[in-house]
């Protein structure tokens, strides 16, 4: 390495109230809230499913990011700093808080099934136009969907369908390979498509028309 | 080929790839192939239409409002750190 090589700065949208703030500007510090509260706090109510924990999560992720933020260099977005800070925190109460080991999801159990089994007409649901698709009810089976998945692929559908990061950030973000992030994800979303198959196909009482 | 036997090596191929095709994540030639396939296979083509809804609603589910309880109180403890000078 050179040796007057230094990390790349990524400066984004954060850039400068985080400079603001780390030269003297702590009351600022409440900006920063402003713009991820509520980011962080669907995140983390997702993922422990419970209030007061989602609360718990966030107040620890924001002590965090206000202790740590003088020495975030900007090697990654701030965003992306603080969801990692989110997403440990997370891994860290589930582990305090369960022993039994995650349940791994097969992609054999999603495939569709052989012959006459296999579905040959693409169901209303997924041809409707989805703002006629996405009502209360449907945004709750979704997030019972999602509360239902096991961790480790909960947390990466979170991070790339919910919250909108890619590939490489969400495995940046997690400590994870791309293609571990690739696996998990497209399982999370078999598992959850699977669920709104069967609340079409069951469960609804009428059919989008 | 509309396959009687949806277990078809192609569509399995197609199918472990299915999130990667719609997050154009694939290159340009692997993405022809899947479209050739889906245009000939119609569980395939269900498969793909089903999973891309699914990540369509994901993306537009509605955000949950912080309770204003708790906002409050978190802006009063970092407000306390803030005037105490309690920074790492």
């Amino acid at each position: 390495m050179p040796q007057n090589w230094k990390p790349e700065i990524k400066k984004d949208e954060d850039y400068e109230l985080v400079q603001a703030i780390n030269a003297g500007r702590a009351d600022r510090f409440e900006e920063l809230i402003n713009r991820y509260e509520q980011k962080i706090y669907n995140f983390s109510l997702r993922m422990c499913n419970d209030v007061q924990d989602a609360e718990d999560m966030v107040q620890e992720t924001f002590l965090n990011v206000f202790k740590y933020l003088g020495g975030f260099r900007y090697e990654t977005k701030l965003k992306n700093w603080i969801y990692r800070i989110a997403a440990s925190a997370c891994i860290k109460r589930r582990r305090k808080s369960k022993f039994a080991p995650e349940k791994e999801l097969s992609l054999d159990e999603f495939m569709p099934g052989e012959g006459e089994g296999a579905p040959r007409e693409i169901p209303d649901w997924a041809n409707v136009p989805l703002d006629r698709l996405l009502d209360e009810e449907l945004s709750s089976i979704v997030k019972a969907g999602i509360d239902s998945l096991p961790d480790k692929y909960r947390m990466i559908l979170m991070l790339r369908d919910i919250e909108g990061f890619s590939t490489a950030e969400a495995a940046q973000i997690l400590d994870l390979t791309e293609s571990n992030v690739k696996v998990r994800l497209h399982r999370a979303r078999l598992y959850l498509r699977d669920r709104l198959k069967d609340y079409f196909d069951h469960d609804r009482i009428e059919s989008p028309s | 080929m509309t396959e009687s036997n949806h277990h078809h090596e192609k569509c399995r191929e197609l199918f472990e790839r299915l999130s990667e095709y719609l997050d154009r994540e694939l290159d340009e030639e692997t993405c022809s192939e899947i479209e050739a396939h889906i245009d000939r296979c119609e569980p395939c083509k269900v498969c793909m239409k089903t999973l891309k809804r699914t990540v369509d609603v994901c993306r537009n589910l509605k955000q949950e409002q912080v309770p204003p309880d708790f906002s409050r109180h978190l802006r009063e403890l970092i407000g306390q750190l803030a005037e105490g000078g309690k920074r790492g």
